[in-house]
């Protein structure tokens, strides 16, 4: 039992944090309350070059060969700053990964590098659709053999990333007569191709910065090359790659929580009412010592799960528990440092506020939290059948 | 050419420090280690003059300590000097900076350095006498605080900082010393792809008895936090008085109007 990490791994979270402290922090508010795309996507840019867009993946590729405990520890301290800017590099690993995982020479050749070096600003993975949410397999769009390729028509909805993605990784029903997620396919379908729309952008409770859209397939024609992995195998890839995805979206709400707590509790050793420091408060001490015993125990959690994907174990169960647990947890760290702070926790002139909206969508996607239930007792009831 | 960059690791400067328990040092345990800010610039520098040249100087970084030095060595060769030492002492902070000079000099004497580069201090002794004593021991010329750093042809002109915010342009003939200041560059962050690349990077470790054959000229006694003191200052009076004396405290206790 070792839970020491490597030096290169601390190296690695120096190196985010230091960036996030000095980059992202700076903007980070006001990114979130006007949107400022430019300097969002400059510091995506900078942050690619410094290798944070493949971390999993091979040098060979422009990758940084890191593993995923240093993913997770990378976007745990880039959402300590900026929420938004942590999920796009989270998905940005996420699709890499799922390109390295499935994809022939030539796609690995043509987009990881361009992924990795930000040539692409951001990738995107476009699953959910307005029917088919949680129920993933449910999905309608469709690809149509058209010559030697296909035609992709359908509606995505909420796709991160989309407006200045490379890349989109499309699902589609390739076999509309095969059993229940038996039928799908996955597609790489660059931006720029004709009948590949991106469409309104949803106004957000929080990680505002980062551009969540509707992406509209009409008629798209891709080549055969587009697609991606084997043909009617995209339900069990989509499920596969967001089990290492909700390894990044766990370790973001980690650093989110973090950043909200550290920021409370240092708000409360200053501040005075009743002639006392508010931490000298019990109410205030028992907030203090729930919400980093959670914290503490979700990163153990992500620690877990990031090593067994490291070390080439089953991991599915484990990253669904650390979801779970670790947005959750920092859902109540940001409720309470909100709390911590009283009337000003409630404004913009404080960044607690942001933190509590930026935690909220940490339980919603990459699977709601009842769709991390559903995995995980699927998981632990498997070995009592 | 061949180039030498000292180092340290000190603490995270935000801590909480405690004296350890012989009360002549701060206890190491629960504190997270980082290079020393000034031997950043250090490093970039030796870096930036190894890139002018085209990649063909050698840069060596060292580092005398304990063991959890590698990791600053390591995030040294990362940014991009080519080999590490490590002059293995677990017991470094009871060494003087004399002893700590000496135990450099005597492995950077065989070496034949044509340029060191070292902070102008450490963060956390501040005594900044190793770079100065190390280029005595070796004979060779040095320049401290420089903020500034050319080379041309085997001479090396720098900038140094002077009282009161003047400025100096220094010039002098390789082999040389200098000491790097804030202000002098930004350094790099280490790129991921070179962090793992590093690991494959020669780290060689001497233990400090090999190299040290001096007593320490100066000991630390204890180790201590002052009283704390009470309350600030505080202006009283009309409001035009108050802004004068506050000017005037600035303008003496500060470098904020300078
Ligand atoms: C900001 C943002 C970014 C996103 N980025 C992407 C992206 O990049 N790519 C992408 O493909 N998608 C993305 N999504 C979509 C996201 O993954 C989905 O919103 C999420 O999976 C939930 O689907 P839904 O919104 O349709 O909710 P629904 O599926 O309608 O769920 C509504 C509620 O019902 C519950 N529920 C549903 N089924 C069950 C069940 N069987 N048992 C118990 N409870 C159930 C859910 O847990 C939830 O609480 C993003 C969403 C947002 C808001
Ligand atoms: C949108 C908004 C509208 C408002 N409108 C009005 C208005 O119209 N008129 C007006 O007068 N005020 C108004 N307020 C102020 C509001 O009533 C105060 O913000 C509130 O009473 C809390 O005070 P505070 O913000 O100074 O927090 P603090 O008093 O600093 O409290 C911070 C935290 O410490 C806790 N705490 C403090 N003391 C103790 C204790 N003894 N034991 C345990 N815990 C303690 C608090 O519960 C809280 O969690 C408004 C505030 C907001 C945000």
């Amino acid at each position: 039992m070792n839970l020491e990490l490597t030096e290169e791994q601390k190296l690695i979270q120096e190196t985010a944090r230091q960036f996030a402290a000095e980059r992202l922090a700076p903007i980070a508010a006001r990114l979130d309350l006007e949107g400022d795309r430019e300097s969002f996507l400059a510091n995506l840019k900078e942050l690619a070059c410094l290798g944070f867009m493949g971390l999993n993946v091979s040098q060979t590729y422009g990758g940084s060969e890191t593993g995923s405990v240093a993913f997770s520890l990378a976007i745990t301290e880039l959402a300590r700053a900026c929420a938004s800017t942590a999920v796009t590099v989270s998905v940005n690993n996420m699709v890499c990964e799922l390109i390295q995982s499935v994809g022939s020479e030539e796609q690995k050749q043509r987009y990881l590098p361009r992924i990795c070096s930000g040539s692409y600003p951001a990738a995107s993975f476009a699953l959910t659709e307005p029917g088919a949410g949680s129920d993933a397999a449910a999905l309608a769009t469709r690809a149509e053999p058209d010559g030697a390729g296909w035609r992709l028509s359908g509606t995505k909805v909420f796709i991160t990333s989309a407006p200045y993605a490379g890349v989109f990784v499309v699902w589609a029903v390739t076999d509309p007569a095969a059993a229940k997620g038996g039928g799908i396919s996955c597609f790489l379908v660059e931006a720029g191709t004709p009948g590949l729309v991106v469409g309104r952008e949803e106004l957000k409770t929080g990680q505002r910065a980062s551009a969540t859209n509707e992406v509209l397939l009409e008629n798209c024609r891709v080549p055969a090359e587009a697609l991606l992995g084997r043909l009617n195998d995209g339900y069990r890839i989509a499920m596969s790659e967001l089990a290492g995805g909700r390894i990044g979206i766990g370790s973001l709400a980690l650093g989110v929580g973090l950043a909200a707590m550290d920021f409370a509790t240092s708000y409360a050793s200053q501040r005075v009412q009743f002639e006392r420091k508010l931490v000298e408060f019990e109410a205030l001490q028992w907030m203090i010592a729930d919400s980093y015993t959670e914290l503490e125990a979700a990163r153990l959690l992500l620690m877990n799960a990031a090593f067994r994907k490291e070390t080439g174990k089953s991991f599915a169960k484990e990253a669904s528990m650390a979801k779970l647990f670790a947005s959750d947890a920092a859902n109540r760290a940001c409720y309470k440092a909100v709390q911590m702070l009283g009337g000003y926790g409630y404004t913009a002139s404080y960044p607690v506020e942001r933190f509590a909206r930026d935690a909220r969508i940490t339980s919603i996607y990459e699977g709601t939290n009842e769709i991390q239930r559903l995995i995980i007792a699927r998981e632990v009831l498997r070995s009592f059948s | 050419m061949k180039i030498l960059v000292c180092i340290k690791q000190v603490p995270d400067m935000e801590s909480r420090f405690k004296p350890d328990s012989a009360g002549v040092w701060y206890s190491d345990t629960d504190l997270a280690f980082r290079m020393n800010e000034y031997d950043e610039y250090a490093v970039e520098q030796a870096v930036q003059l190894k890139e002018q040249l085209g990649g063909e100087p050698e840069v060596v970084v060292l580092s005398v300590g304990p063991d959890r030095v590698v990791e600053a060595l390591k995030k040294a060769l990362a940014m991009g000097c080519d080999r590490a030492v490590q002059v293995q002492d677990p017991a470094a902070h009871l060494k003087d900076p004399w002893q700590i000079a000496s135990a450099i000099a005597a492995y950077a004497k065989g070496e034949n350095f044509n340029l060191i580069f070292t902070g102008l201090q450490s963060q956390d002794r501040g005594s900044a006498q190793v770079g100065v004593t190390l280029a005595e021991i070796l004979g060779i010329a040095s320049v401290t605080t420089i903020v500034g750093f050319e080379y041309a042809d085997g001479s090396v002109t720098v900038r140094r900082e002077l009282e009161g915010g003047l400025k100096a342009r220094v010039q002098l003939k390789t082999p040389a010393l200098v000491t790097c200041q804030l202000g002098l560059n930004v350094p790099r962050y280490p790129t991921l792809p070179n962090i793992m690349k590093a690991k494959k990077k020669e780290i060689l470790t001497l233990p400090v008895g090999e190299l040290l054959h001096e007593e320490a000229r100066s000991v630390t006694a204890s180790f201590y936090a002052p009283p704390k003191k009470s309350g600030g200052i505080v202006l009283e009076g009309d409001v035009a008085v108050q802004v004068d004396q506050l000017l005037d405290i600035l303008r003496d206790k500060t470098t904020v109007l300078r």
